[in-house]
């Protein structure tokens, strides 16, 4: 075997180790990439895949008044941007905490990063727990301090659902800010601070002109692989409201999958899922384009 | 301010939010270990009054979730297993031969790791269906590589690619073949690469839940992800202590894996996640 590949060299050694990556991610990901896109094309009945060619009329029909793509992006837009920003500013905060001389520090880094490891099962159970009308913490808490009078529905009522979803958001993911930001804290030299405090920098100074310079590649990389994330999440969003109050919460991956498998309109759920893909490239191309124009 | 003093103030913010974080899973152990009239009380205590484990005792022996849990064992072992070796392999391939394409292939599974899992789903039940693979484990194992794949080829790949190309070099000129050099000189050098991406592979597939609801309709298949859900909404009265004892049991691999190897886990967003 060994001598064998040694006589095939590099030439055909290397094709050949990434041979069944390319294999596997071609039936897994390339096939129904193209299958979405083609599929996007007709009317299918799920329950029997009887289909019928519709050419654009998917797209005429998602896009237009009676369609609910529109509705969806706004939702889905928001969403991201308030979890998002409250996963930044909580994420650097946090980092910026945990970079200091901390009791039992290498315990406090590791229970912050729970939250992001952790099952969204088990994350939305836990919170649908919390939200409980009768017996829910939350509910609770806020009466017995008298900033509620009588229970909230919290999941069942807007805006209190889409505020509970972009919270639990937020709470979900921002430990990915806090390692990824944490992991160049530590690598900014302590001689910076000593020179900007020798010039007499304030705190916040000292963070705007030393800190936040340096993290600021990392931010960006940070910022854009979560607003993908965000903008695609489904578990979350799904299980903590399943999209209501009537579509109040339910951002385009929800509307893809009630598509496909709950008014059984596959052709449709198709169209949804392209749209929503070439919405985030849009916004990516947008986003190079900023960072393009900025440096 | 005294530095002791200053250490003493932060340590005591920082804990506190930390505490806030933790704050609703330490409400899920409590819950769990609570009674049933306690969990319903209109005064609720912080910690349980009587800790009872009736709910992990009825957990293990009424419900389906020993069975979902052997499947999620099953499903996140095997696509560990399957997306380690290749992405090993792969990875390898990545960064250290040239040939036309590499570039490209680069890219693409960048690009792959981005796609939104919905966009696949559709294709991938047609394709379950017609494989006749629709409701069996296999199913899963094959639908978790595709987002699985792409993650763990480019954190490998960062890591062999930190490695000096030198050692190996010496290892072929001392008479090794390529492959000979990769697993007596690379695979050792990148071992903790290799373990970081397992422990990620595991999570991910551990905690997927789409795939799941998608693919597999059948109690004998479920993983506990789907197979928890289904227990929430089939009960008439949520039995919300039983099902927090379920979140705590759907835990503890992670519990383990945070405990004893959370190293492992940073170092894989330091290699791939961020620094891409």
């Amino acid at each position: 075997m060994r001598p064998a590949l040694h006589h095939l060299g590099d030439r055909s050694l290397g094709p050949l180790l990434i041979a069944p990556v390319v294999l596997v991610l071609g039936t897994v990901i390339a096939y129904p990439l193209f299958a979405a896109i083609a599929l996007s094309a007709f009317a299918v009945d799920t329950p029997t895949l009887r289909s019928r060619f519709v050419g654009l009329g998917n797209y005429a029909e998602l896009l237009g008044a009676d369609g609910r793509f529109w509705p969806a992006l706004g939702v889905t837009l928001v969403w991201t941007a308030a979890t998002l920003a409250l996963q930044i500013v909580i994420g650097v905060a946090m980092a910026l905490l945990l970079n200091r001389d901390l009791w039992l520090r290498s315990l406090a880094r590791s229970l912050v990063l729970f939250p992001y490891f952790v099952s969204t099962v088990v994350a939305v159970l836990v919170w649908r727990w919390l939200f409980n009308d009768m017996f829910g913490l939350a509910n609770q808490l806020l009466m017995k301090i008298g900033v509620i009078a009588a229970p909230l529905d919290w999941l069942g009522t807007m805006p209190s659902a889409l505020l509970s979803v972009i919270v639990v958001g937020a709470w979900k993911f921002f430990p990915f800010v806090v390692i990824a930001v944490l992991a160049r804290l530590q690598t900014i030299p302590e001689s910076l601070y000593d020179a900007a405090r020798l010039d007499g920098a304030g705190a916040w100074s000292r963070f705007r002109d030393v800190t936040l310079p340096q993290i600021g590649e990392v931010l960006g990389i940070v910022v854009l692989l979560r607003a993908i994330w965000d903008f695609k999440e489904f578990d979350l969003v799904y299980l903590l409201t399943g999209g209501g109050p009537v579509d109040a919460t339910r951002t385009l991956p929800l509307i893809v999958y009630q598509e496909a498998f709950g008014l059984n309109r596959m052709g449709m759920a198709a169209a949804y899922a392209v749209a929503m893909m070439i919405t985030m490239l849009g916004f990516f191309l947008l986003y190079r384009l900023a960072v393009r124009g900025r440096t | 301010m005294s530095p002791r003093l200053a250490r003493t103030g932060w340590s005591l913010l920082a804990w506190s939010l930390i505490l806030l974080v933790a704050g609703p899973l330490l409400w899920m152990v409590a819950t769990s270990l609570k009674s049933e009239d306690e969990v319903f009380s209109l005064e609720p205590t912080l910690l349980p009054v009587e800790p009872t484990l009736e709910h992990y005792a009825v957990l293990l022996t009424e419900t389906a979730f020993p069975a979902y849990f052997a499947n999620s064992v099953v499903i996140a072992t095997a696509t560990t297993t399957v997306v380690v070796v290749l992405a090993v392999l792969g990875a390898f391939s990545l960064a250290r031969f040239r040939y036309r394409g590499r570039e490209a292939i680069a890219s693409a599974v960048l690009l792959c790791y981005m796609l939104p899992s919905v966009v696949l789903i559709i294709p991938l039940y047609l394709l379950m269906v017609r494989l006749g693979l629709a409701n069996t484990i296999a199913s899963l194992v094959i639908a978790y590589t595709s987002f699985a794949l792409p993650y763990a080829l480019w954190l490998l790949r960062t890591f062999m690619a930190a490695v000096p190309v030198e050692i190996e070099q010496a290892a072929l000129i001392d008479g090794a073949s390529r492959m000979g050099a990769f697993f007596d000189v690379l695979l050792p050098q990148v071992l903790p690469g290799i373990i970081s991406t397992a422990l990620f592979t595991f999570i991910l597939a551990w905690n997927e839940f789409l795939f799941a609801l998608v693919l597999v309709n059948a109690d004998d298949v479920r993983p506990l992800t789907t197979g928890v859900m289904t227990m929430l909404v089939s009960g008439f009265n949520i039995e919300w202590s039983l099902l927090m004892a379920a979140s705590v049991m759907m835990s503890v691999p992670l519990i383990i894996i945070l405990a004893f190897l959370q190293g492992h886990l940073v170092r894989g967003f330091g290699a791939g996640a961020v620094k891409g």
